[in-house]
């Protein structure tokens, strides 16, 4: 294990230095992925038709096409498209493991989750899940967490094996998460019940559910965990929260349909599906600073792994 | 095209049962409409601003009834057709005159369509008004091949006649002075 991880650092670190921080914007509609960097549009590079989620890792990028079967992989640095994995379901949510080479994608109409090698498409392994599985996140100890969305439930299996370790019931109609820095929570924001449920990611039990606002459809953690920011696709805004009251701290206006939220670099980047920009808050002062223009339909955002000793060690 | 009409009542009970189940899919597709209205805005709101009233207004729909215009208000709207929308408000907002609602069940007898929501505004323009009616919603079929009748095109042909028509009737119902 130490050795893999070891092996991967010295690959992020060697291969791509220069991205670290690199956010990547997938675009469904004008079916493009585009390349944020330090606030500005760096880039963007034509792919396969509707992409939907974006998720980044061991310097490379990769896609899933609901309505095309696929899995792209495109290559961090440069935004070339590297190759197209077969998909036999309706990939939705992905996650891809640090260094790259393994990742997990949601069958939305099959149910289930796959492990798929990312060198040629091979399915790995495969578990139910419930009823239209959404998105999901891996954390570093190799759990995978799974928004259930018709089964109002986050599905909790071990990454290796793909064994269930818990089913955690949460909102109505659960579709994004993510975990806390430091991994203690997992935050999961429910659709039609317009809140976000916290998770203890140790005790796997629900802890809170508390309001944001209509239609919630990306979250985020800030870097020193301390703030929770929820898109509400509906309301056109960004719901800040603070973490440890759970209070709200701020109310973001952004553009039309927000759906993903991503952070790097001190600034959260929102994706306004239908105003086919990217909202740029700066963390600091809670404003929208700029708006990116984007292709069409930008649903879902990534950002390139910043190496950090502690998590290339876990 | 032909053969679509030999396959349509067959593939229509199918894909019907195998929609309700899903009730969404991973893919939404646009929806956008506006209008100019030669009145002022709190003229148009005063006519649209009433979320059951689309029934005086919208050519399509036969009779419309709701539970009030608020935050979680609701509407049941019987359209010309056949087929009934049940919506409810998201957020209902008078003082920017705009309102976003997202439907329940879906009917596809109604609209060939999974899901959707959608806002609608006034705002002035000029020495009138500007009516934007726009939204997202997912097709009628949300699995990989869904039949001609539930594609995403057919639902943003739907839609995009439901919300144009409605906004032409709202306009002669305002320059007209009166209701439908």
């Amino acid at each position: 294990m130490i050795r893999r991880a070891a092996l991967s650092l010295l690959l992020s670190l060697v291969g791509l230095p220069a991205q670290a921080g690199t956010v990547y914007v997938a675009s469904q509609q004008g079916a493009q992925l585009t390349r944020v960097e330090a606030g500005k549009v760096a880039g963007s590079t034509s792919v396969a038709g509707a992409p939907a989620t974006v998720a980044a890792g061991g310097g490379l990028v990769f896609l899933t096409h609901p309505d095309g079967q696929a899995i792209t992989v495109v290559d961090g640095a440069t935004g070339q498209v590297l190759r197209r994995l077969p998909y036999r379901g309706q990939a939705f949510g992905l996650a891809a493991s640090a260094d790259g080479r393994t990742l997990f994608a949601a069958d939305w109409s099959g149910h289930r989750i796959d492990r798929i090698a990312a060198a040629d498409g091979t399915l790995e392994a495969s578990a139910p899940t419930g009823r239209d599985p959404a998105h999901l996140v891996l954390d570093r100890a190799g759990r995978l967490f799974v928004a259930d969305r018709e089964s109002h439930q986050v599905s909790v299996f071990d990454a290796a094996r793909l064994t269930r370790l818990a089913t955690i019931p949460v909102g109505t109609a659960p579709f994004a998460l993510a975990l806390s820095p430091d991994e203690r929570r997992l935050y999961v924001g429910n659709v039609r019940s317009n809140d976000l449920t916290v998770i203890d990611t140790g005790g796997l039990e629900a802890l809170a559910t508390v309001p944001v606002g209509a239609m919630p459809y990306g979250v985020a953690v800030s870097p020193d965990g301390a703030r929770i920011l929820v898109t509400n696709q509906h309301a056109g805004t960004v719901t800040v929260l603070d973490a440890g009251t759970l209070a709200l701290a701020a109310t973001v206006t952004v553009g039309r349909y927000p759906e993903g939220i991503a952070i790097a670099q001190g600034r959260a980047y929102v994706a306004n599906w239908f105003s086919d920009s990217v909202s740029v808050i700066d963390l600091a002062t809670l404003q929208e600073v700029t708006r990116l223009t984007v292709a069409e339909g930008p649903r879902s955002l990534a950002v390139a792994a910043e190496p950090s000793p502690k998590e290339e060690t876990r | 095209m032909r053969l679509s009409f030999l396959v349509l009542p067959i593939a229509l009970p199918l894909a019907l049962t195998a929609t309700a189940a899903l009730a969404h899919g991973p893919t939404p597709q646009k929806v956008s409409q506006s209008i100019t209205i030669k009145a002022s805005p709190d003229a148009v709101w005063k006519v649209a601003g009433d979320f059951a009233g689309i029934g005086k207004w919208h050519p399509a729909v036969a009779k419309a009834e709701g539970s009030g215009s608020k935050d979680g208000g609701t509407r049941k709207v019987t359209l010309k057709s056949g087929g009934t929308l049940e919506e409810s408000l998201d957020e209902y907002k008078p003082e920017a005159r705009s309102y976003s609602y997202r439907m329940g069940e879906p009917d596809l007898k109604a609209l060939p369509v999974s899901s959707y929501s959608a806002t609608f505004t006034v705002s002035p323009e000029g020495d009138g008004a500007k009516v934007e009616w726009m939204g997202r919603f997912y097709r009628g079929d949300t699995g990989n091949e869904p039949p001609e009748n539930l594609s995403d095109e057919a639902g943003k042909a739907a839609m995009n006649t439901y919300f144009s028509e409605g906004l032409k009737g709202l306009k002669a119902a305002v320059e007209g002075g009166k209701a439908k």
